[in-house]
């Protein structure tokens, strides 16, 4: 009887210790928001941002391609800590880690004064936002961030993209300038030119014709053994993308998920993965998969093995990134790029590209931040041309040099010595690889995409490109809840279903089932939930 | 004469006096209680988010309760019933291959000892020791429609290549079979170890009695082993429904789904990966419940027919 008396009170004991423990966390945070914020130590123009140094830390997602740098020692960061008297301790997170470190963070107590390109999800931002871990950012900006300001005056679409249903920003957005296609497009589409001169073809313009490069090039098999592949990619989805423009499908861009606009109807969202327009583009990717135009392995496909693929010349099409940059001159040099293909109902659009937000949460600003005025200024820089440069070029004289009035790389980053590759001398100075900080603008902008065969590629892509694309909508917390459970469900099943109509693993005669079994799940509360979001995007401003 | 109370404090001090005396023994143990008490008791609090709306910023006892709710959204999702399908049938496969390293462990006791013996052992471990990225990897490569090795000889056999990656059909056996491959040797070392300790006179004396080398085997390896064996199985069911699920995850793709979609790696995608930790741990607290359920009626069996269980 003793003994368990014993072990009672030694269990009380821990239990009572545990609860301490949490308790004493909870008063400890309280502490902290009721202490003074001096907002006025700013200035309001000009560098330094501040005159008495200011310490902050930052949360952030360090890229995999900065991994041999320190951010807390770096030439970029150094340069703007000098500028703007906020001395930056970065918290230098790996993207494996960073979620569950950045739940820590919010978890438990520790909260840095910013997160900086943390990923930190829509609906986390308005969870959080609402629980006021996340200051929100509306006075602040509108007071201290001239730059995104004027940004966002010139495009809605951003302050829409940032702007939750409660009327509250809590977040500065990554952006892409607007006119830099090249990186809005990503991976885009190639054709291997040496084979179209072979079989005395042009470069196809309407799906019709693409069909038949594809089959000829079949025929032709000019790597031999029946090895060649008229058309690889290393997703399917980036194919189904790129043809829903000749199909007049995804035509506000990929941002929604499933969602359009409804051609009929401009007041209306429209869930085409139900129509017919996407069904007969589901039943043209299955033709060319039956025939073996497609690569039969481009569902398991995995990066290494479609880089060799590619390095042995075994495509004939494709959807992928810069082929000179990747394949080398040789190779790359061989394919030239394809635009928007008219489809049998004469669409010719080009959809598959990103809105011009990138990110909605570039940074975001916590309660335990002392200086949240100093914060968005030293953020809101990086919208600037100045920013932009400083970011992505670094500083004149020491990582760039003007030529006929142009920021280009020195010559000790464009032609690094011995073993270092240009991304490799990159990161001992600069640390945008990996990731978009502020706005990202093609006139400071040194990159793969930015080589001639991409720009080329985007300027031919430019005049498909429909006016308006769509940044995702922002949601409330109740639609969050109906999205991630049976929207959730719903995608999965349109993107199964897309894969095993396109192999023909499922036949298209089924598609009164497939629309069927979507009602079951439950798309009608979707469509609303959707609806909804596009009317508040709509009406805001 | 006192009187002594007889019966209360007789027992006390019985107790008493035991714990005294072994002391040491109860030193031992403490260290183990202490890990289990912290590591694995104390955690358990946790389990309450799985009926609460977790926000990482109120933490575990501060978030809002929600009752059943992620529950209920589990089994009202469409995919639910797909999910529990699969996960019960793929375990119920590898469950069924239980024997296999019993009849293995059987045969290379037959074995004289010797450098064959050996080899066998160490080239049947040695796949144990493959991490499960490689292991797929491997058959990603060997399998694949076009350039695999496996596909390269059907063609051969003028026969179309078939798309074992992304064939709902073919997935189960590739899993189960793979993972065979992978722990067969490893899975021999208890069940040899239990071989060795059979008592060598009970297998003169059948000889001398003219039993054959597989009436041997069957009437005295098998039965002598039957306690081990039980007692894996037992453990075996308490992991029933935690199938290795990187490995699912790593060979999942849409083609597959159909019958490669399972509880766990659903929880990965739509719990852990949209950072849904209450749906996530209400998931998990369901499969753990089968587990206990599974466990125990198992082991209740056993011990009513073999009397050989784990308590």
């Amino acid at each position: 009887m003793k003994l368990r008396k014993g072990l009672i009170f030694i269990m009380v004991i821990l239990i009572g210790l545990v609860l301490a423990a949490c308790s004493d966390k909870e008063s400890s945070g309280k502490d902290k928001d009721s202490s003074s914020k001096d907002e006025n130590a700013v200035n309001e123009t000009g560098m330094p941002i501040v005159d008495e140094e200011l310490d902050l830390t930052f949360f952030a997602n360090k890229p995999a391609q900065n991994e041999g740098n320190d951010w807390n020692d770096i030439l970029i960061w150094n340069e703007y800590q000098d500028q703007t008297n906020i001395n930056v301790k970065w918290n230098q997170i790996s993207p494996d880690a960073l979620e569950e470190k950045r739940n820590l963070a919010l978890g438990g107590g520790d909260l840095p004064d910013a997160f900086f390109l943390s990923q930190v999800t829509n609906t986390d931002l308005l969870r959080y936002g609402g629980q006021k871990v996340f200051l929100p950012l509306n006075d602040l900006i509108e007071k201290h961030a001239p730059n995104l300001t004027a940004l966002m005056e010139n495009d809605p679409s951003i302050r829409k993209a940032i702007t939750f249903p409660d009327g509250n920003i809590y977040s500065m957005p990554s952006l892409i300038e607007e006119d830099f296609l090249s990186l809005r497009l990503s991976a885009r589409p190639w054709i291997n030119e040496d084979w179209l001169k072979e079989l005395d073809m042009d470069i196809p313009e309407t799906t019709g014709e693409f069909y038949e490069y594809l089959k000829a090039v079949k025929e032709l098999d000019p790597v031999g053994g029946g090895k060649t592949i008229p058309y690889g990619g290393t997703q399917i989805q980036e194919m189904v993308q790129w043809l829903s423009g000749s199909f007049g499908v995804m035509n506000h861009g990929p941002s929604n998920t499933n969602f359009d606009l409804d051609p009929n109807d401009d007041s209306k969202l429209r869930f085409y993965a139900a129509t017919d327009e996407y069904r007969q583009m589901l039943e043209y990717i299955h033709k060319l998969y039956d025939e073996d135009l497609i690569d039969q392995s481009i569902f398991t496909i995995e990066w290494g093995q479609f880089l060799a693929n590619a390095s042995e010349n075994l495509y004939g099409s494709m959807i992928f990134y810069d082929p000179i940059e990747l394949f080398g001159e040789e190779i790359g040099s061989q394919y030239n790029s394809l635009a928007a293909l008219e489809g049998p109902e004469g669409h010719k659009d080009y959809n598959k590209l990103s809105s011009s937000v990138w990110d909605t949460a570039n940074l975001v600003i916590t309660s335990e931040n002392p200086n949240p005025a100093a914060t968005v200024r030293w953020m809101d820089h990086f919208y600037s041309e100045e920013g932009a440069e400083l970011y992505y070029m670094g500083v004149e004289g020491e990582t760039f040099e003007k030529k006929d009035g142009k920021a280009v790389y020195m010559d000790h980053i464009l032609n690094p010595e011995g073993d270092m590759t240009f991304e490799q001398a990159i990161a001992k100075q600069l640390t945008w690889l990996g990731s978009i900080n502020g706005i990202i603008k093609a006139d400071y902008f040194q990159g793969g995409e930015s080589a001639p065969q991409s720009m080329d590629a985007a300027e031919k892509i430019a005049p498909f490109v429909p006016d308006e694309i769509w940044p995702r909508f922002t949601f409330t917390d109740e639609e969050n809840k109906i999205l991630q459970s049976i929207g959730q469900d719903v995608n999965n099943y349109v993107e199964e279903m897309r894969d095993k109509f396109i192999t023909g693993d499922e036949d298209l005669a089924g598609w009164d089932k497939y629309v069927k079994t979507l009602d079951q799940i439950g798309l009608e509360q979707v469509v609303e939930v959707y609806q909804d979001a596009f009317d508040r995007y709509k009406e805001a401003n | 004469m006192e009187i002594q109370p007889p019966l209360k404090q007789s027992r006390g001090y019985k107790i008493k006096k035991k714990f005294v005396a072994n002391w040491q023994l109860y030193l031992f143990l403490l260290p183990v209680m202490t890990y289990f008490f912290i590591f694995h008791y104390i955690p358990m609090y946790g389990i309450q988010i799985a009926f609460k709306d977790y926000f990482a910023n109120l933490g575990i006892f501060g978030s809002p309760w929600v009752g059943f709710e992620h529950f209920e959204r589990f089994f009202n999702s469409y995919y639910f019933w797909r999910l529990l399908k699969n996960t019960l049938i793929l375990n119920t496969y590898m469950l069924i291959l239980f024997p296999l390293p019993i009849i293995f462990a059987l045969s290379l006791n037959e074995l004289r000892n010797g450098p064959f013996k050996k080899w066998s052992q160490t080239l049947t471990y040695a796949p144990h020791f493959v991490s499960v990225v490689v292991v797929v990897g491997m058959l990603v490569a060997f399998l694949d429609p076009n350039t695999g090795l496996v596909n390269h000889f059907v063609r051969l056999l003028g026969m179309k290549p078939i798309p074992f990656l992304t064939a709902p059909e073919w997935f189960r056996h590739i899993f189960v079979w793979s993972g065979q491959w992978q722990s067969l040797g490893w899975g021999t070392i208890i069940y040899l170890a239990a071989l060795a300790g059979v008592n060598p006179e009970l297998h003169e004396a059948a000889k001398v009695d003219g039993a054959t080398r597989m009436q041997r085997i069957l009437k005295i390896n098998l039965p002598s082993i039957m306690p081990t064996i039980v007692v894996l199985f037992i453990l075996n069911i308490g992991n029933f429904m935690q199938i290795g699920f990187e490995k699912v995850l790593l060979m999942q793709n849409n083609l597959n789904s159909e019958t490669s979609d399972i509880i766990q790696t659903y929880v990965y995608e739509t719990g852990i990966l949209q950072g849904q930790y209450s749906f996530a741990a209400a998931i998990g607290l369901f499969e753990s419940i089968i587990n206990i359920i599974l466990l125990v009626t198992v082991n209740q069996i056993a011990r009513k027919v073999s009397d050989n269980s784990l308590w």
